[in-house]
């Protein structure tokens, strides 16, 4: 055991405090990740809506002028006068010097080209009207180039939010990651602060709790296995010191009973303890109508030994006296000093003559007995003893009845036992 | 009695004051809706028509028309009562700086320089500049030159351009280098009649003017000469131009070309006047 140095401690404010502290980083991190992929998408949307939209706009304008462009392209072959012609041949001019042609190459080449190949076709066709049906294939060629621009002019347009609105779909499945990620993480945290919880916090109260209620002098002091955190040591530090307390309690409480109880010399029952006992036994006989029967006991010729052999002698025989009766009473019977060398018996359960018996026995062992004083001289003293039926009589009726029993087997020449006549 | 006589004051006070501030709201709201608006005029005779009495078939009387109904709209919207003033283009700038005018419309192209003096709108189009002259002074100058007519390698030609314009800021800046003559003129039906009258040999003028003279019947025998072109400033967006303080009008002007444009009045009004919706 000396080899195991006790565990360091740790507070549980502090340890708990670390725990919150990083949870608090670590979530304070996801959500910084997760502001920075709203920050990513609220910027996308942004730009989706002040740069991408307007210029799909943009785009859709320029298909749309080209489309104009077409329209009247076709106009100059399909007008009914040269004076109408020339109105389509204006447009195609002013469409095609409009910005947002002149700005897109591809678009600004095949306006030129148009608009060249068109007032060719309207200034020949003035002088020779066969020219609009010769020239309109190469027209055709023309439209259809631009058609295939209008076409991909579009199609780019509509390119440029699918590509905005992709990287706003990725930014939002990142998050979504993320979001799960910051959900097992704080799962993750919750059950560990469960488990530390529990196993440091909620078992240890358990216990304690457990030992509290449990705690008692007849049962074993309580034992904690080893825990780290100061405050749950201390409550189990203080359990430890309040069952030793109790423990020193009722040790004393036991000294004192005893003080209270016992005669100081022989250790016997006191008198008014006896009298309590005894006349609780008596009611329950009766209660129960069993037999009990009430002995008083002088010891012969006392006072000529302590005259004699001095007042040590005579404790020294009641003490032998009295342990003699420790060792030869029931475990049920009461026995005490009742005054000087006298005693008083009760024997519960039992009728006069098997309470007889027993007191005869306490006679005759007495009588037989040799007592070693205290210089090492040797006397032998007889006991008188009254006894009388309790079964039926209060106990100071009984006792009375014992006394003049004693008495008379005093007057008859002591050393005997003299049983009162039955009460009537 | 002594309790009621303060109570009693105190309800008249505070509807005393309520009164003036309502009387207050209502005289500054008045005020704020009375409006100075100037639309750029294409002929000297509009100038004098004021709006009214106006034959469609008059140079520039579609755009005329175009920007008449668009600034009416924008006012409706934003409740204010508008007085229009049909002026050239060369009073609406200083017509907005001295406070003559609130608003101003007439393809007022947005550059640097006037973005330092004055607040624009929001987009009203585009536009480009163009050369307009006779086919055959196009040829002439095209031989001379050695190739077709550009105006950014035209020489030693006369040019008109509307006073105060970006186009004729332009010539102004390269005439000395390119030995051109700059004619200011008033209205783009000016220039046309310098060509008319051969004191110009081309005139220099925004693609919507050019297209809106050259289609009617005052600018007949002119055509676009050469590739239109959007910069060197002859192109860019075009505005209602505002002062620059006021920041709440531009706001309200903002507002409702928006709505305009989401409502469909913009197409509306650009097809009822004119044959292509080019914004």
């Amino acid at each position: 055991m000396a080899g195991n140095a006790p565990p360091r401690r740790i507070s549980a404010s502090k340890l708990f405090g670390i725990l919150a502290a990083i949870f608090v980083l670590i979530f304070s991190a996801v959500v910084a990740l997760l502001a920075l992929d709203q920050h990513q998408v609220r910027a996308t949307a942004e730009r989706l809506q002040e740069e991408t939209v307007p210029e799909i706009i943009r785009y859709q304008r320029l298909a749309r002028n080209l489309d104009q462009l077409n329209h009247e392209g076709e106009r100059v072959f399909s007008a009914s006068s040269p004076e109408e012609r020339q109105q389509a041949l204006f447009l195609i001019m002013l469409v095609a010097s409009h910005p947002s042609i002149l700005e897109h190459p591809k678009a600004a080449a095949i306006a030129h080209d148009a608009e060249r190949f068109l007032g060719e076709t309207s200034r020949l066709s003035k002088s020779d009207p066969t020219v609009l049906k010769a020239r309109q294939p190469e027209w055709m060629r023309l439209s259809k180039r631009i058609h295939l621009l209008v076409d991909d002019i579009s199609v780019q347009g509509a390119n440029l939010a699918t590509v905005d609105l992709d990287h706003m779909a990725d930014t939002m499945r990142t998050a979504g990651l993320k979001l799960l990620g910051a959900l097992f993480v704080v799962g993750g945290f919750i059950l560990l602060l469960f488990l530390l919880l529990r196993k440091y916090l909620i078992r240890p109260l358990q216990r304690i709790d457990h030992a509290l209620s449990s705690l008692d002098v007849e049962a074993a002091a309580p034992e904690f296995p080893h825990t780290r955190l100061s405050e749950i040591l201390a409550v189990e530090d203080a359990t430890v010191q309040l069952y030793k307390a109790m423990i020193g309690s009722e040790a004393a409480r036991r000294e004192l009973e005893l003080l209270a109880n016992r005669d100081g010399l022989t250790g016997l029952l006191n008198r008014r303890h006896f009298m309590l006992n005894a006349a609780t036994e008596i009611a329950r006989a009766k209660r129960y109508g069993h037999p009990v029967a009430v002995a008083l006991g002088d010891l012969d010729f006392f006072k000529r030994l302590n005259d004699t052999y001095g007042h040590g002698a005579g404790d020294v025989v009641l003490r032998t006296f009295a342990n003699m009766l420790a060792t030869s009473v029931r475990h049920s019977d009461l026995v005490c000093r009742y005054g000087g060398e006298e005693f008083a018996f009760l024997f519960p359960e039992s009728t006069v003559d098997q309470a007889h018996v027993l007191v005869e026995r306490f006679r005759q062992h007495l009588a037989e007995t040799d007592i070693r004083l205290a210089d090492g001289l040797l006397v032998r003293i007889t006991l008188s003893i009254g006894l009388a039926d309790a079964s039926h009589v209060t106990l100071e009726t009984a006792l009375q009845h014992a006394d003049h029993a004693l008495y008379e087997a005093k007057r008859l020449g002591r050393n005997r036992v003299i049983v009162a006549p039955a009460a009537e | 009695m002594n309790l009621r006589l303060p109570t009693l004051r105190a309800h008249l006070v505070v509807a005393a004051r309520s009164l003036v501030a309502a009387a207050a709201l209502i005289c500054s709201l008045a005020h704020a809706l009375e409006l100075s608006v100037a639309i750029v005029v294409y002929d000297p005779a509009q100038v004098s028509a004021q709006g009214t009495r106006v034959p469609v078939s008059a140079p520039g009387a579609d755009l005329m028309g175009v920007a008449d109904e668009l600034m009416r709209e924008v006012c409706r919207r934003i409740n204010a009562r508008c007085h229009i003033a049909y002026v050239p283009f060369a009073e609406i700038l200083p017509g907005i700086e001295s406070g003559r005018f609130d608003l101003g419309f007439g393809e007022v192209l947005r550059t640097p320089d006037r973005e330092k003096r004055f607040a624009f709108s929001d987009l009203i189009w585009r536009s480009s500049s163009r050369l307009v002259g006779a086919p055959a002074t196009a040829r002439e100058f095209a031989a001379r030159l050695g190739q077709p007519v550009r105006i950014d390698t035209l020489r030693d030609a006369r040019v008109a351009a509307v006073a105060g314009s970006q186009q004729q800021d332009y010539l102004e800046r390269v005439a000395e280098r390119r030995k051109l003559t700059a004619l200011a003129a008033a209205t783009p039906a000016e220039t046309i009649d310098a060509l008319r009258d051969n004191r110009a040999d081309f005139a220099l003028l925004p693609i919507r003017a050019g297209y809106s003279l050259i289609s009617s019947e005052h600018s007949v025998g002119f055509e676009f000469v050469g590739p239109a072109v959007a910069d060197h400033g002859l192109g860019d967006t075009t505005h209602i131009v505002l002062r620059k303080q006021d920041r709440k009008l531009r706001l309200a002007v903002n507002r409702a070309i928006a709505e305009i444009r989401a409502d469909g009045t913009f197409q509306r009004i650009m097809q009822r006047h004119f044959p292509v919706s080019l914004d």
